[in-house]
């Protein structure tokens, strides 16, 4: 694992920087646990500073530190990411493997419930759910919500991998040897299935912090627990644009572009570190 | 139709490990209204002996695969056991594969195992050899971690490959490496019996021998009876004790490899032995007019009947039953002519 760590560092430019902006927003993250002030006060500080020596990104409208803001507020997203991407992931390997190797009837039903939310438009059912929801819509609520939003084309990538070792040698010889169903798909397939499960993980992260950003700039979230996509709300709400206060927009967004790419590079090094094919076509130059 | 004559059960056989009686093994498909029923195992008895190699020669096509899939109960839809019985002789104890699952599932790999077609195949890519022997051996030993190892270890070394071999990957063996593996998988719980599909079938000739030795060597030092098929009469002719020779489903002749070779009853079998050639004689090998029967609409009467040079005009009406002839049986109406065409 680390050896393949350091290959990567050594050998992958877009992971070395991937690597760094992911780390370096991570670790700026984790700094809002030594935070002076209570991320949710209001009111605290003057409004509206600038930058400055004593406040670094400057101040909200509403008192607040953006620099302590900002790195709440990324916790908090990816907190909120990688919950959705660690559900998601359960389902769309409990649904993709049990389908691709059962197939007949469980793979029908499976299938179709796939398709039907594959069909569905996700932003308009998490509306929903929040107008349902409404006092009672919590982040772990939302993040549950779009964990089930989140696995089907990942699930049917999933069933496509183990619909083909089903027929393999290897799989017949452990039935005929005696293996379970849940054995054959834990230790046969299921270390087939993990890199492409590693993959749609990245993607899926990526996805999450995206809807999360969306749904929060649009007010439909607890907006009084920071996050990047609650800061530009309540930026919007003051008119930030207008008024001139251009770091309570600018910074959250620079951020969570800056963790994007972050993923974004990890996510296409590690695929192509997976694929052995792109490898190959890498030392051909 | 000729079941009523009542095909000869077995040909005095004390010892039957396994017993197969009028065993028939359809593909049953129903799309869209359309059923197709393929007769790929048409009514076939036949009777194995304890200590035994027992060939299965055939063409492609012919329903070799499919009989020794339905021996080993290892069969999935569309493929379904229409009638007879298949029933194996462990210990005393008899073990019908089609009304007793559970005991056979207690008694695969650690009496009956299974060389599968393409076995290069039979290791999972992504996992270390080891793997495969705790996943496929381990429960049915009963031994400790450690003594099981150490098991594996001396049955390695005996099949000739270093236990190094245990912590690798797949990819890093040779075919030949990974057939020896795939034997060494099938035979080191030490069953009574062991069916090969196709064992040397991807290999050239030298390692072929060299894994023909060894089934033979494991085969002579276990005791167990060993069924398996290839369409490769050469390899029947180094290895099987008796012979079996199936066309479009059914068994067509049986008899000792020997006398088979000397004397084939059956003219397919006697044009699958004029096929094979032979040093320092240059005549022409002719090939059987025609092609393997469509199963799933086979020929009235006996099913050879459209390429056989000696058939008669009771050929496509009657089908012949398999009667005893010689030392082993055969299904022909013209039995005795086969060795003057």
């Amino acid at each position: 694992m680390f050896s393949i760590l350091r290959d990567l560092l050594r050998f992958n430019v877009e992971f070395l920087i991937g690597f760094l902006l992911t780390g370096t927003i991570f670790l700026f993250a984790a700094a809002h646990f030594f935070a002076p002030y209570p991320d949710t006060a209001i009111y605290l500080l003057p409004p509206d500073m600038p930058p400055s020596a004593e406040f670094w990104l400057g101040t909200t409208s509403r008192g607040q530190d953006v620099f302590w803001q900002i790195s709440g507020a990324i916790w908090n997203t990816m907190t909120f990411g990688l919950t959705v991407m660690i559900l998601s992931r359960i389902v769309a390997l409990a649904v993709g493997m049990v389908s691709g190797y059962l197939g007949g009837k469980a793979d029908e039903v499976l299938m179709t419930i796939n398709d039907t939310l594959i069909a569905l438009p996700n932003i308009p059912i998490l509306l929903l759910v929040y107008f349902v929801m409404r006092d009672q819509m919590t982040w772990p609520l939302l993040a549950l919500t779009a964990a089930l939003l989140g696995w089907n084309y990942d699930a049917r990538l999933i069933r496509s991998v183990t619909l083909s070792l089903r027929n393999r040698e290897f799989t017949r010889h452990a039935v005929f040897a005696g293996m379970s169903v849940p054995q054959v798909l834990i230790r046969q397939h299921l270390p087939y299935v993990m890199p492409v499960v590693f993959f749609t993980a990245m993607n899926n992260l990526i996805w999450a912090i995206g809807l999360e950003v969306t749904l929060s700039v649009l007010g439909f979230s607890d907006v009084n627990r920071p996050t990047v996509g609650g800061m530009i709300y309540w930026a919007n709400q003051h008119q930030a644009a207008v008024s001139g206060i251009w770091w309570w927009l600018v910074f959250p967004i620079v951020a969570v572009v800056l963790l994007f790419l972050g993923l974004f590079l990890l996510a296409i090094s590690i695929n192509e570190y997976i694929d052995p094919r792109s490898r190959l076509s890498r030392m051909g130059g | 139709m000729h079941a009523t004559l009542k095909p000869e059960a077995s040909t005095s056989s004390a010892d039957p490990v396994l017993r197969v009686d009028n065993l028939k093994a359809y593909y049953q498909m129903n799309y869209f209204g359309v059923s197709r029923e393929v007769r790929a195992v048409d009514d076939i008895t036949l009777t194995i002996r304890r200590n035994e190699i027992y060939g299965i020669a055939g063409e492609s096509s012919s329903g070799k695969s499919s009989l020794i899939k339905t021996i080993a109960g290892a069969i999935r839809p569309p493929l379904r056991v229409v009638s007879g019985s298949v029933r194996f002789d462990f210990d005393g104890r008899t073990l019908d594969v089609y009304n007793d699952p559970e005991a056979m599932k207690a008694a695969r790999w650690r009496h009956l195992s299974y060389v599968m077609q393409g076995s290069m195949n039979v290791l999972n890519p992504v996992r270390r050899v080891k793997h495969a022997f705790h996943d496929f051996a381990f429960r049915h030993m009963g031994l400790s971690p450690s003594a099981f190892r150490a098991r594996v270890e001396a049955h390695l070394e005996r099949i000739g490959l270093d236990p190094q071999v245990l912590e690798s990957y797949p990819h890093q063996l040779s075919g030949g490496m990974r057939q020896r593996l795939a034997i060494g998988l099938a035979t080191v719980c030490e069953p009574e019996f062991i069916i090969a599909d196709e064992p040397t079938t991807a290999l050239d000739v030298l390692v072929q021998q060299d894994v023909l030795a060894l089934i033979k060597d494991v085969q002579m030092r276990l005791g167990s009876s060993i069924i398996f098929v290839t369409h490769d009469m050469t390899v029947h002719a180094a290895i099987a004790d008796r012979i079996g020779i199936i066309y479009a489903g059914r068994l067509v002749e049986e008899g000792p490899s020997q006398a088979m070779f000397e004397q084939p009853q059956h003219p397919y079998t006697a044009h699958l032995i004029a096929s094979l050639p032979r040093i320092g004689d240059t005549t022409r090998r002719v090939s059987l007019p025609g092609k393997p029967p469509n199963l799933a609409d086979p020929p009235s009467g006996c099913r050879f009947h459209p390429r056989c040079p000696l058939a008669i005009a009771k050929c496509e009406t009657e089908s012949p039953p398999l009667v005893p002839r010689g030392e082993g049986r055969v299904a022909c109406w013209r039995a005795g002519e086969v060795a003057a065409a």
